[in-house]
């Protein structure tokens, strides 16, 4: 049986294959990638770049959570220092209602109460990164003015959603009014109400301006309840999201990624064939019957 | 007659046959390295025997020919491999520089849009910050700069395939009229009844050759071999070689024509069938899916940006250059310049993200092409790959059934240097032997003569 007498092509081949081999798993040991190009795994490649697509998603909702929670935190302060402010007035409201008062005294009051008030229109004009946060969506506009002691809303009634995780949203704001202006309990109304029963010294229009402000301020509280559940919502998505992510790499571990250990065992096995192929060669190149004959 | 005379013509002749040999064995040792060549082996025939009484005396031998062994067969099977793994590699040197355009998973033109979302999502927490709408503007120029560089390079990319069509027609051209000058002289030799041996091998390496550009099927008749195009179109005929001409079509590629008629289509094996189907068939794929990417991103986001005002409370204007079709990735472009009139608003007021809701839907939303903007991406990955990938598999299985055969053409074909040195020893052992005789009956003559000889 007569074989190839030249075997050098052939070893060549072989030669090539085993450098080959060894390239690659050097390749995949050092980017601990399996899939370094999208041939390497077509499928899993696709999935990847969806993966990919998803985590950078997840990042950017995790600053858009982060950016929502400053804004919360600071429209749940401002509500906090009404609150404080409210119950100052209604203290005041209270002591002019029921004491003797003289008209100094009633003065003292009304100063009290119109600080209250000042205190308040500042607090309900706050701004977060130089936006109004109680302007509904007209946040480039100062939402409440006072006008000859009539205080004006010049916002909206818009709210914005902001997307914190694919196909949730949550509500960023809530319109101004809604909050200080209240049909069922109107902050600025019932301050109002109370100054001008103090500049009247009307001890009736007091007492139920009082009352008033109690209401508001009980609104107030329930339309401040938004921003706290909005907070603590954030904190459980924020957890989703970043298990999510974790889940993600993970899965783009499987998908492209290599086992260490095995990337190493491959390359040591690439290079064992290396070296038994160039043992082989060197074997096969040997000198031919002519070196025998002289 | 078997006489003296007779035994020294016969010990001549054995030493010209001999020498012949030897001078095979010498040629095939010369040869051993030539790509191609077919080791040769000379037939030796005992001359017709004559009567002499009762005895019959045989008359020496004569070298009747030297032949090239070959199994044609083998050789067609090797042309056909020959063709189809040339194919694959051109294939995949391309395939893999495309996929190159597509292998980097940390910027493309995936994350890009992605990027263009997320800037919009960041809007949406202040959409009055004049900075984050010039990072929505910023990562749409970003996703248009990626969709033309990506354009440009399977530009480049066709363009260099043109050059190398054009190359391979000329390298096809050269080797068809080297093949047709063979042709003719082996139609000679055979017509004289000879074994055209040496120039079949070559002749036949440079049907190899021609085989590694584009498919060709080789029928042989007595006045040479005729080579076709895989689909007929005559390149050799006996002596003669029909020109393939390279030109400029209408659609401004390389064609291949013979004779007039373009041939381009037909043409699919080889290197140039690798070049034509990366050129007319992935490229023109991988451009279509960027161009519905494009034109459907462009479209669906420019319809949800009409929905909404900007931020000076006007009307949303187009944000993407309307685009569709073919060119829409090399056209995509932002139509706006100026932050303010992103129309991230719903409701006119400057404050307000509710268009943002609409705009960030064309993420998820299906284009016309009937995926949404990352899946249409994916899918683009997923074909490049497993093109790349098939091809090279191919390319691989093909180098293996190659080597396979070229190891059995060696086993019939090869000159084996030991075969070669124990040949050369008989026949030196057979010279020497003739030679022999020769002395023999040198020596025997004198022996007559001195019969003769008055002193003896």
């Amino acid at each position: 049986m007569r074989i190839n007498p030249n075997p050098t092509d052939d070893l060549l081949a072989a030669l090539w294959q085993t450098q080959q081999d060894q390239q690659t798993a050097l390749q995949q040991l050092s980017s601990g990638k399996r899939v370094n190009q999208p041939s390497d795994d077509p499928a899993a490649a696709a999935i990847y770049s969806g993966n990919v697509a998803t985590e950078s998603r997840i990042d950017q909702y995790l600053q858009s959570v982060a950016s929502l929670r400053a804004l919360f935190q600071s429209a749940d302060a401002a509500l906090g220092s009404v609150v404080t402010a409210l119950n100052q007035a209604i203290t005041l409201g209270t002591e002019a209602a029921n004491g003797d008062m003289n008209p100094d005294n009633l003065q003292q009051i009304l100063q009290g109460v119109q600080g209250v008030q000042n205190q308040v229109l500042q607090l309900a004009n706050t701004s977060f990164r130089g936006t109004y946060i109680f302007a509904g969506t007209a946040t480039t506009t100062v939402p409440f003015a006072l006008n000859g002691g009539v205080v004006t809303y010049n916002g909206n009634s818009g709210v914005n959603h902001v997307a914190i995780a694919d196909g949730r949203t949550l509500e960023m704001n809530q319109a101004g009014d809604q909050i200080f202006q209240n049909a069922s309990g109107d902050v600025f109304g019932s301050l109002q109400a109370l100054i001008t029963g103090l500049q009247n010294g009307d001890k009736t229009a007091i007492a139920s301006a009082t009352t008033a402000v109690g209401e508001a301020l009980q609104r107030l509280n329930v339309q401040r309840t938004f921003y706290g559940n909005n907070l603590n919502q954030l904190n459980g998505d924020e957890s989703a999201l970043q298990q999510q992510n974790l889940n993600l790499k993970s899965q783009d571990n499987t998908l492209v990624g290599i086992d260490l250990a095995e990337a190493a065992t491959n390359l040591s096995q690439a290079q064992t064939a290396h070296q038994a192929t160039l043992s082989a060669a060197a074997q096969v190149l040997q000198p031919s019957l002519l070196d025998y004959l002289r | 007659m078997g006489g003296l005379t007779s035994s020294l013509m016969m010990a001549v002749q054995a030493l010209i046959a001999e020498q012949g040999a030897l001078s095979v064995t010498s040629n095939n040792i010369a040869n051993v390295n030539t790509p191609g060549y077919s080791r040769e082996a000379p037939t030796f025939t005992d001359n017709p025997p004559v009567q002499m009484g009762d005895l019959m005396f045989g008359q020496g031998v004569n070298l009747k020919s030297i032949d090239s062994i070959r199994d044609r067969l083998l050789e067609l099977r090797i042309l056909g491999e020959t063709q189809q793994q040339s194919n694959a590699g051109a294939q995949l040197g391309f395939l893999n520089q495309v996929q190159g355009l597509f292998s980097n998973t940390s910027q493309n033109i995936g994350t890009d849009i992605t990027a263009f979302f997320n800037s919009l999502t960041q809007l949406s927490t202040d959409p009055t910050s004049l900075p984050l709408r010039q990072a929505v503007l910023t990562a749409a120029s970003n996703l248009a700069a990626d969709f033309h560089n990506t354009v440009n390079q399977l530009d480049a990319l066709t363009v260099n395939l043109n050059q190398n069509v054009v190359q391979s027609v000329n390298d096809i051209n050269r080797l068809t009229s080297e093949i047709a000058k063979l042709n003719a002289q082996v139609g000679t030799l055979k017509s004289l009844g000879k074994d055209a041996g040496v120039l079949e091998d070559q002749r036949n390496e440079l049907v190899n050759q021609l085989a590694q550009l584009t498919e060709v099927h080789v029928i042989s008749t007595e006045q040479g071999d005729t080579i076709t195009t895989g689909n007929g179109t005559a390149l050799v005929v006996g002596g003669q070689s029909f020109e393939l001409q390279a030109g400029t079509a209408a659609d401004g590629a390389q064609h291949v024509f013979a004779l007039g008629q373009d041939i381009t289509a037909s043409l699919t094996g080889g290197r140039i069938g690798g070049f034509l189907s990366v050129r007319d068939q992935a490229i023109p794929d991988g451009m279509k899916q960027l161009d519905d990417l494009a034109g459907g991103l462009a479209t669906n986001f420019n319809t949800a940006h009409h929905g909404g005002f900007d931020l000076n409370g006007a009307a949303g204007q187009d944000f993407f250059a309307p685009i569709t079709g073919t060119g829409a990735a090399r056209n995509f472009a932002l139509a706006i310049t100026d932050p303010a009139a992103i129309a991230a608003s719903s409701d006119g007021s400057p404050g307000s993200s509710g268009n943002i809701t609409n705009l960030l839907a064309v993420q998820t939303n299906s284009l016309p092409s009937g995926k949404n903007p990352g899946d249409a991406y994916a899918a683009l990955v997923f074909t490049v790959g497993d093109r790349t990938a098939q091809v090279k598999a191919e390319s691989t299985a093909s180098s293996l059934s190659l080597q396979q055969l070229q190891d059995q053409r060696q086993g019939v074909s090869g000159v084996s240097l030991d075969e070669e040195a124990t040949n050369l020893i008989r026949y030196q052992h057979a010279f020497s032997a003739a030679a022999r005789i020769i002395t023999t009956v040198d020596e025997m003559t004198q022996t007559v003569i001195a019969m003769g000889s008055p002193t003896g």
